[in-house]
């Protein structure tokens, strides 16, 4: 899976570069976030706004990685559109991950 | 009106399962259905196909995944078809978890509650070696 990845601070921040995260590309992406998250990467910012579509398995891959994080980190969710938003209601997700509107938002979040 | 009909075949391989989830969204929206319901068409259909081709066919690709699409006048049907290993019978799928719990979230088994939570109805048969998930969404009288 294609992602594009910046650090801002103590804050890493992924943006998938797929429209699509299935179940095509959800074990590619949880291997590649394993290994930033072995980095050190532990406050996380995922930026799915450009991602249009997304599966229960790409839901089950972003589950996997913030229990990789683990209690001493954190990953939050940024820029979902409103499809993408009503599948993490859908599948109660939105009450175990912080969604924030604007990438910003969450990095102010995560940096106070 | 005589319902519309059209039957998508691919490959069991999930590298193929978006042309038919690209072209079912494509299809549902000329129909009464706001943005997230036809997103959620078309994610029901994809969580079908993963669930035939990861269940069914075991991650083998080389079988054949059918979905026949039915368009009537206030519903659309999907039959999604394998001739694969059957689905066990089971009992309406759950999704209760504690979203406190970090070590006990789920990171599978949403597909068919998924499934459940959008479609109006939904059917599992099997018979003369092909099994059969039927689901229906109806759009009379959206809001």
């Amino acid at each position: 899976m294609r992602l594009e990845t910046k650090k801002e601070g103590g804050v890493f921040i992924i943006r998938s570069l797929e429209s699509r995260m299935d179940a095509k590309v959800a074990v590619d992406f949880r291997a590649e976030i394993a290994r930033h998250i072995d980095d050190g990467n532990k406050h996380i910012v995922f930026n799915v706004g450009g991602i249009n579509f997304i599966d229960s398995s790409g839901l089950g891959a972003i589950v996997s990685c913030l229990k990789h994080v683990g209690r001493e980190g954190e990953l939050v969710i940024a820029e979902a559109d409103e499809t993408v938003l009503s599948m993490f209601k859908l599948t109660r997700m939105d009450r175990v991950f912080r969604i924030y509107e604007t990438e910003r938002e969450a990095i102010q979040a995560m940096s106070t | 009106m005589e319902s519309k009909k059209i039957t998508f075949s691919i490959d069991s391989n999930l590298r193929d399962v978006a042309l038919i989830g690209l072209s079912i969204n494509k299809i549902c929206s000329q129909i009464p259905l706001s943005d997230v319901e036809v997103y959620q068409i078309e994610a029901c259909v994809v969580e079908a196909i993963n669930n035939t081709i990861e269940h069914a066919y075991k991650n083998s690709s080389g079988n054949p995944v059918e979905v026949k699409l039915n368009l009537g006048i206030d519903r659309i049907t999907f039959e999604v078809c394998d001739i694969g290993i059957r689905m066990m019978a089971s009992h309406t799928p759950s999704l209760d978890f504690d979203p406190d719990d970090l070590e006990n979230l789920p990171e599978g088994g949403m597909g068919l509650f998924i499934i459940q939570q959008v479609m109006d109805q939904v059917d599992y048969t099997s018979g003369n070696g092909q099994n059969i998930l039927k689901m229906t969404k109806i759009f009379t009288n959206k809001p």
